[in-house]
């Protein structure tokens, strides 16, 4: 560990708001470098107050954390990928297996998050970041100039400042907001997740999923939300199972339906009921997502404050991605290099912390998100969610269907039937195939 | 010197992790009132637990809050409350005012307090649901049977538990949080146990009782007394009436032939 700077003018170089994967990799970065940090977590500890509990993949700790899956708090890795299109009766699977992503260096993993952000929070204790927990950063502080010197908590005597402030206060953040980074807000640019945890016995889960030992399963749906626009999910972990949807904000309030009565539908479905029978119910939780990509972003800097993860709406919701803690994580770790920069040079003012707009945006955590920025719309648009599933359901359908003695029919006249049953237009069709060829293409 | 006690435990259902450990609302309570007694007599609070490093964390909470000295007595195990008292007593001789919670989050059974009252040859206050301040003294309130109320009048040197809903704990500052992080806590290694609390470790076993032998005038109308459980020859209802003093020989002439007295 390098020497600890000591700020004069400044209670600490740099207060990290959140201890969530983004705040912990900013801290963990920094405090590497020598800097004095706090990192701040309202929750009795990192990772309490968090509802997430999906797949993580956590490649980018591998230039923060050598061999970081020796020691990793993960459920299964996830050497299972499915796609399911559901209509009420029918299911299409993609299924896709790979051995090698159960070994080093591992793809992706099921994890509860309140083990893995502590650990990654331990991390960057251990590299030198102060903790603070059951702390909320309440506002910003500003000089005279507007330039964020620290943050105001909610404790007595709880004004901290700090040459640079990295808000990764999570999705709606209120220190982004609050700062003049967010231009607007649309709630049409979010999705709520809902999510039951099911407990069910290991050996079940294997035998269910066709899996072993720590592997797992990951399981991605569309078309089985209750006409609410959105998406579902099925995770194992090693003994519980999460299932749940991804709905629209906008669609959900529309048409008046409660989220957990779309996944109570969705249990029932006859190809989701046996993977999910006799679960017992151990958690139910709900959290807003950032799904609109490039369009919500914020502004990631301004003088003497940066903003990473969900709190910079850095989410990738593109069907057949669905990523945020690699994102966060990334961010994270670009904002405390970007960090360490300014405090060296002495210039912490939007211009001395470009480097992080420079690091985004030269990595895959905007190259993705520009390359996919048309996919959040196309796959929660209504031809994708409600027409397209049963046209393609339907089709698949009859290509197995045997009407003997009547002969096998061509698949492009049952294409060109379904589309007309489904009213599918052929020149919707053929735009949304260009936008998701030059989008996954 | 005022000393706040402070039972650091583990969730049963989570007993190796140390994020779901902490201590009890009533123990909050004790060292509010231990701090709130301190700035009022001018004294320093010390903080006290018992347990592993892992529960140094509640003791840094107390000095942010406000304590000034933070002694963790080391325990990797379980110890009698007699043990922990005995430590408790040796680790702080000299307090003067020691405040502890009526029960801790596993709910144990709340006999530090007296023991450690017993090991400081102190006055002791237990259960202990209000307490106002008479000059350098405590009136504490107790509470008894059907709704009644105990003053306790209470002098130091003393020993007094309090309930949780008594005080509720402040919170403490960022900078003296910040502080706290990186302050000093003694560790006591205490000393082995001079005795083993047998009761401690003795299966449960119900005490004797002398039963008075079956009424009857024929073996069989013993045997059938004996099988029946007594309940139809033993309480025998008779209505008396005597003077108060004939009346109490009575009874508890009763009472002997039923065996309930030596």
């Amino acid at each position: 560990m390098t020497a600890r700077s000591v700020p004069t003018d400044r209670d600490v170089d740099v207060v990290v708001v959140g201890g969530g994967p983004a705040g912990s990799c900013a801290a963990l970065v920094a405090a590497r470098a020598g800097l004095s940090v706090v990192l701040l977590e309202r929750g009795p500890f990192p990772g309490s107050k968090n509802m997430y509990g999906g797949v993580v993949y956590p490649r980018i700790l591998d230039e923060l954390i050598p061999e970081w899956w020796n020691d990793v708090p993960i459920q299964r890795w996830v050497t299972r990928r499915s796609t399911m299109l559901l209509t009420e009766t029918q299911a299409l699977t993609v299924d896709f297996r790979a051995g090698a992503w159960g070994a080093p260096p591992y793809n992706g993993a099921t994890a509860y998050r309140p083990d893995f952000d502590n650990w990654l929070a331990c991390h960057a204790q251990a590299a030198g970041a102060q903790l603070i927990t059951s702390t909320t950063a309440t506002g910003l502080l500003r000089d005279s100039a507007g330039t964020v010197i620290g943050v105001r908590t909610d404790r007595p005597d709880g004004d901290l400042t700090a040459h640079v402030v990295i808000a990764c206060d999570g999705v709606n953040s209120f220190l982004a907001k609050e700062a003049g980074l967010y231009e607007h807000t649309d709630a049409k640019h979010f999705t709520l997740g809902v999510k039951e945890t099911l407990a069910l016995p290991k050996h079940v889960i294997d035998e269910r999923f066709g899996v072993r030992g720590r592997e797992g399963v990951d399981i991605e749906i569309i078309g089985a939300t209750g006409g609410v626009n959105g998406g579902g999910f099925l995770y194992t972990n090693l003994d519980t199972i999460a299932i749940g949807v991804v709905l629209k904000l906008s669609k959900l309030g529309a048409q008046q339906q409660r989220p957990e009565q779309i996944i109570a539908t969705l249990k029932q479905h006859p190809a989701i009921a046996p993977l999910v029978q006799d679960g017992e119910l151990k958690e139910y939780s709900a959290h807003i997502i950032p799904e609109a990509g490039l369009t919500m972003m914020p502004k990631m800097t301004t003088d003497g404050m940066l903003v990473a993860g969900d709190a910079a709406a850095l989410c990738l919701a593109a069907g057949i991605w669905l990523e945020g803690v690699n994102f966060a994580m990334a961010s994270g770790m670009y904002a405390g290099q970007a960090a360490v920069e300014a405090v060296q040079a002495n210039d912490t003012s939007a211009v001395g912390l470009a480097g992080y707009q420079r690091r985004l945006s030269d990595t895959f955590v905007l190259k993705d998100h520009r390359k996919l920025r048309r996919a959040p719309a196309l796959v929660l648009s209504d031809r994708v969610q409600h027409l397209y599933p049963g046209m393609v359901a339907n089709v698949v359908e009859r290509m197995f269907r045997v009407d003997n003695p009547n002969p096998k029919p061509g698949v492009r006249r049952i294409f060109n039937q379904e589309r007309k049953r489904a009213g599918v237009r052929r020149r919707d069709l053929l735009r949304d195939g260009w936008t998701g060829f030059r989008s996954f293409g | 010197m005022i000393l706040a006690c402070l039972k650091w435990v583990t969730h049963p259902g989570e007993p190796h992790d140390e994020r779901f450990a902490g201590i009890s609302p009533a123990d909050q309570s004790a060292l509010e009132f231990a701090l709130v007694q301190a700035a009022a007599l001018g004294l320093g609070v010390t903080a006290v637990t018992v347990g592993p490093a892992g529960a140094e964390k509640v003791l840094r909470d107390a000095l942010a809050c406000g304590a000034q000295r933070a002694v963790r007595i080391h325990s990797a195990g379980t110890l009698s409350s007699a043990e922990v008292a005995d430590a408790l007593a040796a680790a702080a001789p000299a307090a003067r005012w020691v405040w502890c919670g009526d029960y801790s989050l596993d709910r144990g059974t709340g006999s530090v307090p007296a023991y450690l009252a017993a090991a400081l040859d102190a006055q002791q206050a237990l259960g202990v649901i209000s307490v106002a301040w008479q000059g350098d003294g405590v009136v504490a309130t107790r509470r008894l049977d059907g709704g009644r109320r105990e003053l306790l009048s209470v002098a130091a040197p003393a020993v007094i538990s309090v309930e949780g809903a008594t005080a509720h704990l402040r919170r403490a500052g960022l900078g003296a949080l910040r502080a706290a992080a990186s302050a000093t806590i003694d560790v006591v290694h205490p000393a082995a146990p001079a005795h083993i609390d047998e009761a401690v470790v003795r299966a449960y076993r119900p005490r004797a009782r002398a039963l008075a032998a079956p009424l009857g005038e024929q073996p069989l109308d013993r045997l059938r007394a004996l099988a029946a459980t007594g309940a139809a020859t033993a309480t025998r209802v008779e209505t008396v009436t005597l003077a108060p003093p004939a009346a109490a020989a009575r009874i508890a002439a009763a009472l002997r032939e039923w065996g309930y007295l030596d």
